[in-house]
Formats: structure tokens, C-alpha cells, sequence
């Protein structure tokens, strides 16, 4: 089965350095937000968010052109818990994606982070948030397509800086890193944006209350609540 | 969330994915992902692993099927404890 994430080796050791240097420091922020604002019914819901976004991410889907793409969840686990736990919980998946399935490097797990659980987490809420009310759908949709866009982005930049900092040692190239991922990775985000929008228009048939719950924000007690029409 | 709907939304996830993995092996497991494709692009070979993980997630439906439950409990129990720690450590 294809492995998903930045590999070892591929990045230069500065460039991982400070990627590993900077997830800490969120990191560090986001638990502290979490440790004050989280609830006992966020709980469970945590935990399954994460068990579930780590199968999901196993499903390649075709993207066409002998390439496919994945659910990355981030956006997702942010509409649902708020942006703090929702970085948490996707390193949470990644370090045991890392670790125990050797799926993505261990030097690079810091800048894995912050493509994903940073960007997607980050990105997803606050661009979600900036949705009104009546366009909730269309929200969730944009929300997860820039998370994965942007976060490919970062990939990318991250593979060019590489390259030029090492004279080609590690990394790709900038002309073929940005075009390539990028490309790849907005029709990827589509995909993405349909499973998003498509498991909270589920949830809040089956499960309303949990769409209510209060978001781990390191603002107000609860952030803008996801009210999705049943009868959509 | 409630013990009986935890273990609801437990199945309902696992049989998702039981049925997922069908497709994904029908049209998906020969091809990489955007960033593999963009190192295949580019010339560049997946580099040797630092850590050797002690598991893969397998490249057949029952190995990779077995894998994503063994890895839905070890994700599950792993957030859920750490979750709760963060509960207690905030209270």
C-alpha cells in the first residue's frame, strides 16, 4: 500500500530541523489550549475523530493520470473540534502512522505537521468560520480544499528550499515541486472537500448534538457552531 | 457520546473502511499519491528510512484490512488517553 507522507531523507536535515522546532512550539501552544477549554464530552469524540481520519487516510482514491490522492481530515477534525485539538489529534495520527507504520520520516515528522495538522487545521477553521451561516456547505467545501491546497503549498516550498539550500542534494526542484504539487493536490483537495462536507452533512443527520459541541478555541468559550440542514 | 453509540460509530467507521479498501485495491494500490508522483516527476527515488517501523500496512485486502483495525485501536486508545490526560491536567 502506498505510505502517504514526506519520507526521511528527502529534505534537508536545516529545513526538517526547523520544521520539527516550529510543530514543537505549536504544538506547544495547542496543548495548552486544549488542556483549559477541553470538556469531558469532547473526549470520545477526540478519539474516534482520530481512529476514524487514520483508517480514512489508508483509502487512496484515483485523481486520474495514474496518481491518486487522500482524505487528510484536518479540516474536518477542525469544523468539528476547533483548531487547537484538531492539530492535536492529527499528530496524534501521525506520530502512530510514523512510528508503527513506518508511513511517513521521522525527521520530517515536524514539517508533516505543520502541512497538515497546522495548515489544514488552521486554515479549514478560520476560512469555514468566515462562511455565513446559510452557506455552510459551500464553507466546509472551500475550507477543506484550501487546507489541502495550501498545505501542498507549504510541501512544496519546503522541497524547493530543500533543493536550493543542498545544491540538489535533497529536495525537488522549484520549477517542478510547485507546478507538480500543486496541480496534483487541487484536484486532491476536491476530493477532499466532498468527503468533509459529505461525513458533517452525516454526522448531523445521525448525530446533531455533536455538531453542537462547544470548539476548543483560544478565544471565546465556542466557536462558530456547525449547523448543517438535515434535509439536504 | 454514549458507550453503546461510541461502539456504534466504532463499527459503522470499520465496515466503511472494510468497503473503502475494496475500491481502493479495484483502482488505487498501484499508484502514488501527489507527492510520490511529483518525486517520480522529479527523478528522485524514495530515500532509505531512518526508523524502521515495526509494521506495514500490507498489500493485500486482508493484511491491510487487519492493519487499519490494529491501527484504528492504537489511534483510538492513544487520543482518547491523551485526551483525557489534557481533561485532567486542565481541571
Amino acid at each position: 500500500m502506498v505510505e502517504v507522507h514526506i519520507p526521511d531523507g528527502l529534505i534537508d536535515p536545516l529545513v526538517a530541523g526547523a520544521g520539527w522546532l516550529l510543530a514543537i512550539l505549536i504544538l506547544a501552544v495547542a496543548t495548552r489550549v486544549v488542556n483549559r477549554k477541553v470538556e469531558d464530552r469532547h473526549i470520545p469524540l477526540m478519539a474516534m475523530l482520530a481512529a476514524g481520519i487514520f483508517v480514512a487516510q489508508m483509502l487512496n482514491f484515483p485523481i486520474g493520470g495514474g496518481t491518486t490522492g487522500h482524505l487528510v481530515g484536518a479540516a474536518l477534525a477542525a469544523i468539528l473540534l476547533g483548531p487547537f485539538a484538531g492539530a492535536v489529534i492529527i499528530m496524534v495520527i501521525l506520530v502512530i502512522q510514523c512510528l508503527v507504520f513506518g508511513d511517513g520520516g521521522v525527521t520530517t515528522l515536524g514539517l508533516n505537521f505543520l502541512n497538515m495538522g497546522f495548515i489544514g487545521c488552521f486554515t479549514g477553521y478560520y476560512i469555514y468560520g468566515a462562511f455565513p451561516e446559510r452557506y455552510a456547505k459551500a464553507g466546509m467545501f472551500v475550507a477543506a480544499w484550501l487546507a489541502v491546497f495550501l498545505g501542498s503549498l507549504a510541501c512544496a516550498a519546503e522541497l524547493a528550499l530543500s533543493n536550493q539550500m543542498s545544491n540538489g542534494t535533497f529536495g525537488i526542484s522549484t520549477v517542478i515541486a510547485f507546478p507538480s504539487m500543486t496541480i496534483y493536490h487541487a484536484i486532491i483537495g476536491i476530493g477532499e472537500g466532498i468527503i468533509t462536507t459529505g461525513i458533517i452533512a452525516f454526522l448531523a443527520r445521525v448525530s446533531p448534538e455533536m455538531l453542537r459541541m462547544p470548539k476548543i478555541t483560544s478565544g471565546s468559550p465556542s466557536g462558530p457552531i456547525v449547523e448543517v440542514a438535515t434535509d439536504a | 457520546m454514549h458507550k453503546r453509540s461510541l461502539l456504534l460509530a466504532a463499527a459503522v467507521i470499520l465496515a466503511a473502511f472494510a468497503v473503502g479498501l475494496v475500491f481502493f485495491f479495484m483502482f488505487s494500490a498501484p499508484y502514488g499519491d501527489g507527492l510520490e508522483k511529483t518525486m517520480e516527476n522529479a527523478g528522485v527515488d524514495e530515500p532509505a528510512p531512518v526508523y524502521r517501523a515495526p509494521l506495514e500496512y500490507g498489500d493485500s485486502y486482508p493484511v491491510a484490512l487487519a492493519m487499519g483495525g490494529l491501527g484504528f485501536i492504537i489511534v483510538l486508545g492513544s487520543a482518547f488517553l491523551l485526551a483525557r490526560m489534557m481533561r485532567k491536567k486542565g481541571k
